[in-house]
């Protein structure tokens, strides 16, 4: 249906109370602690009742105002693009701030299994989509999940039966200068516990989580010492910077801060009058149910349509990080790599961990910087003008972190074509055709229906100065979407587990893809073939990270929550 | 006016809610703590514990009827919530026509959006006056007396809502968001209406005569082509040259007016059906429900005093008294001791 003079209507409007928090926005560095707990449900309705306990608490996308909002920009930390809408005072998110910024937040997705032992209708249930009724366990071969099955924790292993994994709750809390989580998420898990007891066995919070058993998943971001402070930092547990270029939707930011973060983050669309690309947020519909996606559809979505709107789907996995076996692995190929091109050891250790990732450790994205000489012009640039306190540069800089193509890099001599980031996120880098000023946006149509909000924090810790592959450590992974088949299926099957899409064979990601020894795993480093070198093949690549359980929940808009709490969905 | 048929006037509204920002309240479900929300999901909260009138047998055990029982008029009404219109995808092209205007399949069309939700509201009541005069103000003045509790609540979060005051004040505002009605649903006569009938050779007169005027000229001219001048000069259509362009005016005027004569009986109300208000439909369901009763119990009694108990049941239920023992507005059934 389009308007009657066929123009651009405004920018999408999102009803943010009634979108659960975790959706539109990251909880980010604000929330660098955290706690997930997994729960079952035994009986109905102590279950609807356990529900319409929690909705008081559940943390929607209202905006809110952070007492503690520091000067942005000129911190420590790399200059990031909201920073430079913060600078300028504009707020990151729509909609009118009542709200303080909370010490605790809480979300609630339901697997498949859940909204049935909840009693959603049947007419309901069976407009969901096949993927989410599978379950991620179901979907183990076609996630390369199945040679790990039997690592998994035991709360994974075993949710099957009055052991299944209904409700899943995801804390994140602020911290105490000493690195501690701030008291509210003891007070919230109490609370949690006590709910669960006062179900009388019809809610019940399952253990078996990590090696030791636990009741729930503790998080906490990779922490900075700064003297008796520790920060938070956006490192996991390889000492890789995360989290940059999450996708940009429609609604999802204020509209000054969309524009910032749009460029990189967004779509690329190609501008008839102008014969450029230009970018542009993607369709509301990509990541909320209820609104057109990028192909001018609804999303498929369970009925009644209140049921299903301003609601998500995501994907949680535990992902163990092998951090010995990556050290070790890295220092080894480092040594034949500084050998074949005459380079200093500590330059081909960041070289080879930069051309895996795609960015250096910092973030810095190789299109942008492609050698570790430019990388070091590039950091006393930022140096130069964080010292100067010069903020034009300092937001120039921000935005060069995600404002990137590859055309210019086909070959990927600069980037790796094969690379974690190119293959999560091809950009405009998989069109069938170049134009003549090297632009491919017919590629853009493709991964515009590929994207994933992603959301999580690192767990566990391990000892720095000994780091081994032992013990519990690694990043909770959410990918959050509207198809988890589309989205979140396809791009774990075929670009993060399978390499044609690239001209790569079967070379899986060489960060989170499987490395079976009988496939020979590798990774070719490209060279620009004028340079006339030989490319580096780093090769017998171990496994790096392995999955060590998850599921497929949804996750539901408060408007349903009531609806599953009250027991009063309507499918017809 | 389509908003008034068979005697009922028909209304709708669409009521806009301010959604923005937050709300913070208690929930009307007994979880504790304070909920924020958008004013919006309260809304939703507040009509779906809104009760609903005991004509099941759930409802009758919580035994709260319909705020809009306490009115005698109101036949039915509904609240519904518009969050968006529906997207039903991309307008349909020729592919072909695509093709060769180089259409940019790729480039997303524009969606439609709302600005914010509305409350969309339908109402079917009784008119005293079968005319409607100073309908539906008065309507929603005496709604206003009867669950002004119940209205605050459910439009607590629209624009404007704060300028309502009273039961005038109130029958302003939502005759400012009301949309026409043009397709009410009513019950079924069970007898053949009376419907006011249009005369057919009325219609058909003024037109006729411009058709026959029409007629004749060119069978006048196809004549004199023809060579039988002598024929068309016989019956007197010789001279007439104006003939065909007066017919042809004559024809087009009496279509024209046929056109809105037409319309303008199609616009006239439906006739109501005898007995089709709420009083009406009321002790109707109470006389059956307590005859069957009566006649029941008959059966077991002597055909003697037959006359002497219908006389006594005639008194006890008063048929043609409206106010007398009647059917609670809202309930399924009359129950037993409604009858004395």
């Amino acid at each position: 249906m389009t308007n009657a003079t066929n123009t651009p209507s405004s920018a999408t409007l999102l009803d943010l109370a009634d979108i659960q928090g975790g959706i539109l926005r990251t909880y980010g560095d604000g929330f660098p602690k955290g706690r997930n707990f997994y729960l079952t449900v035994r009986d109905a309705r102590k279950g609807r009742a356990f529900v319409e306990a929690l909705l008081p608490k559940i943390t929607t996308a209202a905006r809110w105002k952070d007492p503690k909002r520091d000067e942005p920009l000129l911190r420590t930390r790399n200059p990031r693009v909201k920073d430079i809408v913060r600078a300028q005072g504009e707020p990151d998110y729509p909609g009118r701030v009542q709200l303080m910024k909370p010490k605790v937040t809480l979300n609630i997705g339901f697997t498949f299994t859940g909204l049935l032992a909840l009693g959603v209708p049947t007419r309901t249930l069976r407009g969901m989509p096949d993927d989410f009724i599978d379950g991620m366990e179901a979907r183990a071969a076609l996630l390369g999940d199945d040679p790990f099955l039997d690592k998994r924790d035991a709360v994974w292993r075993n949710s099957k039966g009055d052991r299944r994994v209904h409700i899943l709750l995801t804390l994140y809390a602020q911290q105490n200068p000493d690195g501690t989580a701030c008291p509210e998420l003891k007070a919230e898990t109490d609370a949690i516990v006590a709910l669960c007891k006062k179900s009388r066995g019809g809610v019940v919070l399952l253990d078996g989580v990590g090696p030791d058993n636990a009741q729930w998943q503790d998080l906490s971001a990779v922490m900075r010492q700064d003297g008796e402070n520790w920060w938070p930092t956006n490192k996991e547990h390889f000492g890789l910077s995360d989290g940059f270029g999450d996708p940009v939707f429609s609604g999802q930011f204020s509209g000054e801060a969309e524009q910032v973060r749009v460029a990189g983050g967004g779509k690329l669309v190609y501008d008839p009058k102008k014969k450029t690309y230009k970018w542009e947020p993607l369709a509301t519909g990509e990541f909320l149910l209820g609104y057109p996606d990028e192909a001018q559809e609804i999303p498929g979505a369970a009925m009644p349509i209140a049921f299903s709107r301003n609601g998500a789907f995501m994907a949680y996995r535990k992902l163990h990080e092998a951090v010995g076996t990556f050290n070790r692995y890295i220092d080894e190929q480092a040594g034949r790599y500084a050998r074949m091109f005459h380079v200093p050891k500590a330059e081909a250790v960041e070289t080879i961990k930069a051309k895996m990732v795609g960015r250096w450790e910092d973030g810095v994205p190789l299109t942008i910087a492609p050698t570790y000489a430019d990388w070091q012009r590039f950091r006393a640039d930022l140096d130069k003008a964080r010292a100067e306190k010069n903020k034009a540069r300092l937001a120039e800089i921000a935005l060069k972190f995600t404002n990137f193509t590859y055309a210019s890099d086909p070959a990927g001599s600069k980037c790796p074509v094969t690379s974690h980031l190119r293959r999560a996120n091809p950009r405009d880098g998989l069109g069938p055709t170049f134009t003549a000023d090297g632009l491919s946006g017919d590629g853009s149509a493709i991964i515009n229906r590929r994207r994933i909000l992603r959301r999580g924090l690192p767990y566990g810790q391990y000892d720095a100065n000994a780091p081994t592959d032992d013990g519990d450590h690694g990043i909770i992974f959410m990918a959050i979407c509207t198809n988890l088949f589309r989205q979140f299926e396809f791009v774990q099957q075929q670009w993060m587990q399978y390499g044609l899409d690239f001209n790569a064979g079967s070379d899986t990601c060489p960060v989170i893809g499987n490395h079976p020894k009988a496939d020979e795993p590798k990774m070719v480093i490209p060279v620009d073939p004028e340079v006339g070198k030989l490319p580096f093949i780093c090769d017998r690549v171990p496994q790096l990270v392995e999955p060590r359980g998850g599921d497929y929940f949804f996750l539901p808009s408060m408007t349903a929550l009531r609806m599953i709490g009250m027991g009063i969905i309507d499918p017809t | 006016m389509a908003n008034i048929d068979v005697s009922t006037y028909f209304f709708t509204a669409a009521v806009p809610v301010c959604n923005e920002g937050v709300v913070e309240h208690r929930s009307l479900t007994g979880a504790k703590g304070v909920i924020k929300s958008s004013p919006i999901h309260i809304v939703r909260e507040i009509l779906e514990t809104l009760p609903t009138a005991l004509q099941s047998h759930a409802t009758e055990e919580i035994g709260l009827n319909s705020p809009f029982s306490r009115n005698l008029r109101t036949h039915f009404t509904r609240f519904v919530i518009l969050d968006q219109p529906n997207f039903n995808g991309r307008d349909h092209s020729n592919a072909l026509v695509n093709a060769v205007m180089k259409v940019d399949l790729l480039a997303a069309q524009p969606v439609d959006q709302i600005t914010c939700p509305y409350i969309f509201w339908t109402i079917d009541f009784d008119l005293p006056d079968p005319a409607g005069a100073g309908e539906p103000r008065r309507y929603f003045e005496e709604l206003w007396g009867q669950m002004e509790p119940e209205l605050r609540s459910i439009f607590q979060y629209c624009y404007g809502f704060d300028q309502v005051k009273d039961a005038a004040s109130f029958a302003t505002y939502i005759l400012r968001c009301q949309i026409e009605t043009t397709m009410p649903f009513h019950d079924y006569w069970y007898i053949p209406p009376k419907l006011s009938q249009i005369s057919i050779p009325g219609l058909a007169l003024i037109p006729g005569i411009g058709a026959l005027m029409l007629l004749g000229s060119l069978i006048a001219g196809f004549l004199r082509w023809t060579g039988w001048r002598w024929a068309a000069d016989f019956v007197g259509w010789s001279g007439w040259t104006w003939a065909p362009w007066a017919g042809l005016g004559v024809l087009i005027l009496g279509l024209i007016i046929d056109y809105y004569w037409v319309m303008a009986k199609g616009r006239k109300p439906y006739p109501a059906s005898p007995g089709a208000d709420l009083r009406n439909v009321l002790k109707a369901l109470y006389l059956q429900q307590v005859f069957t009763r009566f006649a029941t119990a008959q059966q077991r009694r002597d055909r003697t005093k037959w006359g002497a108990e219908f006389r006594t049941f005639l008194t006890a239920t008063r048929p043609g008294d409206l106010d007398g023992p009647t059917q609670s507005p809202g309930v399924i059934r009359s129950q037993p001791g409604d009858a004395a």
